[in-house]
């Protein structure tokens, strides 16, 4: 019985406690923290990295690590973009323009999830290679004339249109997460992620096609970088090769700060969004909290530091070794 | 057309006036491709030299025109030429240029340094391989060409604070004097956002005393972070943001997503730097209530011809650098303050072929003389109090 209590309070409880005390502080600061408006426009915020982070939790539970995000963004959001109405080429095919987009980011993803799974190439090192071949492609696509920007008022506005008072952007993103947490929780991949995470060896004796498994996983990452790619290029309104610049460095440390351990084995889909929107929400509440930009990024690390002690705080009294 | 312009490359020696009659010669027949190669002075070995334009990256507009002036360069001189790409980091910048140096031509080179700390180990490279360098943009302020030596001809901008000073005036005065506005500096330590948020603080100080910056939110350049920083910016003040400020255009351009995503875009008005194509199609359409009241012009193939055409006047013997006026060796050329009104002026600098123009007419009148970007002034930019 205690166990079992000890198991469901140590999970995301030090996150959720972090998050709330983080909320309570910031609209003490500023009351228009807590508005509806800057409610939707966190939501708007989150919509990218969440879809970004449940790829990188499927990647990192398995104790390898997908450093591509931004390159194949790049990569997918500019193929998405020079295919929907654009202002540099006519090339409109519509839907197709969705398809081509997500089929480069599972292009990607099979490339690193088979390199290292049949080559046995480190991820870290095959990731960081497919990370530069996106952002080459994305470098071709966009060549040197018109920056090409979304002529197409529907397409343009469709993230932050509100659906049931929620920017749509947010329901992408919800909808990925869920059946993120549905394949992590209650599919025999995601718990074979979860097993190889743990000990490779013992899941491979087990007759787990475990290689299958990590080419699946790194799959699945690399479409939902692509879909990021196409929102975050909706969002902007025009294309870019760096449409995922500074991504990476948001879901990696959400993904940790949410329990997910580098070493594999651990953590959730679920802990990862709760990261994802720990780092977001900090860094609004800075700003509405009017800290002076000199002092921005020092304050912004000493909170997350808080935050992550907070977090791990319940973990504390187990042995365990951190990495 | 081979043949003349090999006829012309032939190592006989002509006048350097007469090449350039010939090189009006063929720019009349309507070869837009075939610049005309100049004739180097004798003694003068093009085999034995190799351009190098380092930048910081090839996604941002303004590095890719950095480019293009380079290859408008190259090909006038007939000589060849090596792009390095930073990839924003100061490590690849210099890794690569020194084994560029190691290929054992001599460099004329033009650099956009990601920091101002690369510009010395970078001339020292260059000092020690015979090369020529022009460094544009950034550079500390106590290391001086003069006391490098020849070898590093020239530190070259535009100056920060005009830029600041253009997106001052146009934004004040569209918004009657008076209103809150909202700066997007660029990196927060960088001397180019530095300087330009300097002179729009001055320029406010100093003239339009009923403007109030209610709050600066530095954005690295980064048209997703200038978004952002607008939406936070948007849910902190509403309504009272009547206009907003950004170091570049691509802020801008994420800036002026936001708010139109909050149904603003109409009621606040907007000046940055750049004048990037976008932007212009933005003034032309009149986008949002005509909100875009104030840019600032130059180009980057503007910037590396003519760091790479002094660098070579230099490699050639044409100049002796320790021999010109200090304000040849730290330079300041034109910025040009653009309006709704005066925008249409300019767009002849971005028709197709415009930087192999801008080349022809730089070889004509040499690198201090150039419209639309004349030498104005000289030394290390002194940032006004404000």
């Amino acid at each position: 019985m205690r166990q079992i209590l000890s198991r469901s309070t140590n999970g995301p409880i030090g996150m959720i406690a972090a998050l709330l005390a983080l909320i309570i502080v910031f609209s003490l600061l500023n009351p228009r923290f807590g508005s509806v408006e800057n409610l939707q426009n966190v939501l708007f915020q989150v919509s990218v990295p969440l879809i970004i982070v449940v790829g990188t939790s499927l990647v990192i539970q398995m104790g390898s690590i997908d450093l591509s995000v931004e390159g194949v963004m790049g990569a997918a959001g500019m193929a998405w973009i020079l295919l929907s109405p654009n202002t540099r080429l006519e090339t409109d095919i519509g839907v197709w323009a969705w398809v081509v987009a997500l089929g480069i980011g599972l292009g990607f993803g099979l490339l690193t999830g088979a390199i290292y799974a049949k080559l046995k190439v480190p991820s870290f090192v095959v990731s960081l290679g497919t990370w530069y071949v996106g952002l080459g492609v994305a470098i071709l696509l966009y060549g040197n004339s018109l920056l090409p920007s979304l002529t197409s008022e529907t397409l343009a506005r469709w993230p932050t249109r509100l659906t049931l008072g929620l920017p749509n952007s947010f329901w992408l993103a919800a909808v990925v997460l869920m059946v993120g947490v549905l394949i992590s929780h209650y599919t025999r991949f995601g718990r074979g992620l979860m097993a190889i995470g743990n000990n490779e060896p013992i899941a491979r004796s087990n007759g787990m096609p475990v290689d299958r498994y990590k080419i699946a996983a790194f799959s699945v990452a690399g479409t939902l970088c692509g879909l990021a790619g196409i929102l975050a290029t909706m969002q902007l309104g025009s294309g870019s090769p760096d449409i995922g610049f500074g991504q990476l460095f948001v879901v990696i440390p959400a993904a940790v700060i949410g329990g997910t351990a580098l070493s594999g084995g651990e953590g959730g889909v679920l802990r990862s969004a709760l990261g994802v929107f720990l780092l977001i929400i900090l860094n609004n509440g800075l700003v509405l909290a009017g800290v002076d930009p000199d002092f921005q990024s020092g304050v912004f690390g000493t909170i997350l530091l808080i935050a992550v002690i907070a977090v791990a705080w319940p973990q504390r009294g187990r042995l365990k070794v951190a990495k | 057309m081979k043949t003349l312009t090999t006829s012309l490359f032939a190592p006989t020696r002509r006048a350097f006036g007469a090449a350039a009659v010939a090189a009006a010669m063929i720019a009349g027949l309507g070869a837009s491709q075939a610049l005309a190669e100049i004739q180097h002075p004798e003694g003068f070995n093009p085999d034995e030299w190799v351009i190098v334009a380092s930048v910081i990256n090839t996604t941002n507009p303004y590095m890719i025109s950095n480019i293009e002036g380079a290859e408008a360069i190259s090909k006038a001189l007939g000589i060849d030429l090596e792009i390095v790409n930073s990839n924003n980091s100061s490590q690849t910048s210099i890794s690569s240029i020194l084994a560029i140096l190691a290929s054992g031509k001599k460099p004329i080179m033009f650099v956009n340094t990601v920091a101002s700390s690369d510009a010395p180990p970078i001339v020292d490279a260059v000092k020690q391989s015979g090369g020529y360098v022009s460094i544009w943009w950034n550079k500390p302020d106590e290391f001086k060409p003069q006391a490098i030596g020849d070898n590093f001809v020239a530190f070259q901008k535009h100056t920060g604070v005009d830029s600041g000073r253009c997106g001052a005036q146009a934004l004040a005065e569209a918004l009657g004097g008076e209103g809150n506005v909202i700066l997007l500096p660029g990196v927060q330590d960088s001397t180019t956002s530095k300087t330009r948020v300097a002179g729009f603080k001055a320029e406010i100080a100093e003239n339009y005393p009923n403007i109030t910056i209610l709050e600066e939110r530095p954005s690295n350049w980064d048209p997703q972070l200038g978004a952002r920083n607008a939406k936070d910016l948007i849910v902190k003040y509403g309504d009272q943001i009547n206009g907003v400020w950004s170091a570049d255009d691509g802020m801008q351009i994420g800036a002026m997503q936001s708010f139109e995503n909050a149904g603003m875009l109409d009621k606040v008005k907007f000046s940055s730097d750049g004048l990037y194509p976008k932007t212009l199609e933005d003034i032309k359409s009149g986008r949002g209530d005509n909100a875009i009241v104030g840019e600032t012009f130059h180009r980057g193939y503007m910037a590396s011809a003519i760091g790479l055409y002094t660098a070579y006047l230099a490699a050639s013997g044409q100049i002796v650098p320790s021999e010109l006026e200090p304000e040849k060796r730290e330079s300041f050329f034109k910025l040009s303050c653009v309006t709704p009104a005066n925008y249409e002026q300019y767009l002849q600098y971005d028709e197709p072929g415009a930087p192999d123009a801008f080349v022809e007419r730089l070889v004509e009148t040499g690198p201090w003389n150039t419209e639309p970007v004349p030498l104005v002034g000289g030394g290390v930019e002194v940032l006004p109090e404000s």
